[in-house]
């Protein structure tokens, strides 16, 4: 049709300020639509790193005030659970498993020569093992006594295989654990994070650091159970009186997780966003301009009989094209700059080709298309509702 | 073409101008007007009236026996379209189109879709207008050549009337010339012309001359 070839050439012959407006698109595009990809990845990635988790709730001794996260090592015995609290809760939780941890930090050395380290050092009966769902890259769960197991980064970082013998103490002042399986990864986990780790059997940890009390209790949830239920039911036995654990849900501290990420997500794409209306600004602008600059043309049209739509139609179609060409430009940048970001914030960008990464796209491209046509509804009424007497004396 | 009592007021904010006042005529298929007056007596708001461009503040204004002001603008703009003929002083041609899309719009405005551009080249040849022209654009051409094929775009959807604002006023005696011979033409194979001019050797060309002086018609 003849108004969307005017349109086309108006866009043409004003080339370098179409380009600059459409720019102004495509930028806005590429914040809301990256941004979103990004938080996506982030997402993604969180919860892959967290996914072997599964259903666990842990209980903490109460640290007072905060609570929660990593009741980890080298807390005094007053700060621990003892075996009757382990008991109560064992009962309280059955058919779930409950399975007590110790843990603490220590200096160690691996083979002949090697340096010093410091690692986290778990004790789990070998009982409890199959319960935890440790996934082995090599070896097999211990059962000796002096025998260990090894994170997947731990082993790998000090070189270690099945049969390594690793120093524990200062200049092996607390014996010598011979590795007899390697934890594949795990990432990141409320419970035990083996990555790191080494995990020795209770009764060795228990002789070592002459210590009955545990730092932890990881209940495994059966399935059938509900995860915010077992953690009422402890804190409901052992809350009685004073608060004397604090008990964590995996479940629902991941749920929170995802929430403050989307949140993160909305909001990071919010402030792209910003870049959206400041370009929808400028479409406005040039629309106004392409409206005022061709007065005299609009009353002509008018007075030769078109119609009011018909010239609506024209600016439509020319705040359209401009739309539709940024957005798509942007979408496709969009995917680069994705994918540069997820390279370099996340150093990965595997979770970049998916729904999510579409969606976000989708929506950058769509609200670009959306903007460019709201701003130039406004002109284009404009534009048709010239008086066309007054529109042909202008000059 | 009737108009009867007509008046048309211009609300400004200096106070309301009067460029018409108690105007009646009728106007009688086949006629060639001119309307003649001092500048601001009045012309050009008689012939955006003639042209549906504006409706009367009083009086009634009949086409074929339609009151215009009884129309929407849609009605209105239509009836431009299909009916009316417009030349104005400046030629006003687009300047985004070339010499044959300029020529067709109107018929593409009617029949809402491309039009053959050899019904747009008949037209033209009809004004005398050189083939070699007819893609190029509008700036490319000179005065006389230009509103040649604005009178080529006012005819090509057969208007009844055409309505011609000063269509001389910015070309030489010799190509103004020109285009009253078409205008002529025109008139004799009976199209109604209205023709608003105040040079006294373009008015001989009509076969009658209204006279207007400060909105009103005087002879
Ligand atoms: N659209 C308009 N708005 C306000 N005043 C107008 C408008 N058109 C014409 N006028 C005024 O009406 C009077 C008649 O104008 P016009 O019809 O253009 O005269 P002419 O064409 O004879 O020179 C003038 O005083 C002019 O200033
Ligand atoms: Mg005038």
């Amino acid at each position: 049709m003849i108004f969307w070839e005017i349109a086309k050439r108006n866009i043409r012959l004003h080339f370098l300020r179409s380009t600059l407006a459409m720019l102004g698109i495509v930028i806005g595009v590429v914040a809301i639509a990256s941004m979103g990809i990004l938080g996506n990845s982030l997402v993604a990635t969180v919860s892959d790193s967290l996914s072997s988790v599964g259903d666990s709730v842990i209980v903490f001794p109460y640290a007072g005030g905060g609570g929660g996260f990593g009741g980890g090592g080298g807390s005094s015995e007053n700060m621990k659970i003892t075996d009757q609290q382990f008991q109560q809760i064992k009962r309280a939780v059955a058919p779930s498993v409950a399975i007590p941890v110790l843990s603490t930090s220590e200096r160690m050395k691996v083979g002949v020569g090697g340096d010093d380290i410091v690692a986290s050092v778990y004790g789990v009966d070998p009982k409890y093992l199959p319960d935890l769902n440790f996934e082995l890259s090599a070896g097999s769960l211990n059962n000796a006594n002096s025998g260990c197991l090894v994170g997947s980064a731990f082993a790998k970082d000090n070189n270690i295989k099945v049969g390594s013998r690793i120093s524990m103490g200062t200049d092996g002042s607390k014996g010598t654990l011979r590795v007899t399986g390697i934890i594949k990864e795990r990432g990141m986990s409320f419970d035990i994070s083996t990555d790191n780790a080494v995990i020795a059997t209770q009764a060795w940890f228990e002789n070592t650091y002459k210590t009955e009390n545990y730092d932890e209790v990881v209940v495994k949830v059966k399935s059938g159970q509900d995860t915010a239920d077992v953690k009422v039911v402890i804190e409901k036995q052992l809350n009685k009186r004073d608060k004397v654990v604090s008990v964590m849900d995996s479940k629902a501290t991941l749920a929170s997780i995802y929430e403050t990420f989307g949140a993160v997500t909305t909001f990071v794409t919010a402030i792209g966003g910003i870049s959206m209306v400041v370009a929808g600004v400028s479409i406005f602008n040039i629309m106004m301009m392409s409206v005022n600059e061709r007065v005299k043309e609009i009353g002509i049209m008018r007075s030769i009989g078109t119609q009011k739509k018909e010239v609506m139609s024209m600016f439509v179609y020319e705040a359209a094209i401009i739309g539709v060409i940024g957005s798509a430009v942007g979408g496709i940048l969009s995917l680069v700059a994705g994918y540069a970001i997820s390279a370099l914030m996340l150093q990965s960008t595997k979770y970049l080709f998916t729904f999510a990464t579409a969606f976000s796209v989708f929506e950058g491209v769509g609200f670009g298309i959306v903007v460019c046509l709201a701003c130039g509804l406004y002109p284009a009424w404009q534009a048709a509702n010239l008086n066309p007497i007054d529109a042909l004396r202008h000059e | 073409m009737l108009f009867q009592d007509v008046a048309k007021v211009y609300p400004l904010p200096a106070g309301d101008v009067r460029a018409l006042d108690g105007v009646s005529f009728q106007v009688d298929r086949g006629e060639f007007i001119s309307v003649m007056g001092p500048s601001g007596s009045g012309k050009s708001t008689l012939l955006n009236l003639m042209g549906c461009l504006d409706t009367p503040t009083e009086g009634d204004i009949y086409i074929s026996g339609t009151r215009i002001g009884d129309m929407s603008d849609a009605e209105l703009t239509s009836l431009r379209r299909d009916r009316i003929g417009f030349i104005f002083q400046y030629f006003n041609l687009f300047p985004l189109l070339n010499i044959i899309e300029n020529v067709t719009f109107p018929m593409m405005l009617k029949t809402g879709k491309g039009v053959d551009p050899e019904r747009g080249r008949e037209v033209l040849r009809a004004v005398q207008l050189d083939d070699s022209l007819f893609t190029h654009t509008p700036t490319e051409l000179s005065g006389g050549q230009q509103q040649r094929v604005a009178v080529a775009r006012a005819l090509i959807n057969n208007p009844d009337i055409l309505l011609c604002d000063e269509p001389t006023g910015n070309l030489d005696s010799r190509t103004g010339a020109g285009i009253m011979d078409l205008m002529t033409e025109l008139n004799r194979n009976g199209t109604t012309i209205i023709m608003v001019t105040h040079d006294p050797h373009i008015a001989e060309y009509s076969r009658r001359t209204i006279r207007i002086s400060d909105g009103r018609i005087v002879s």
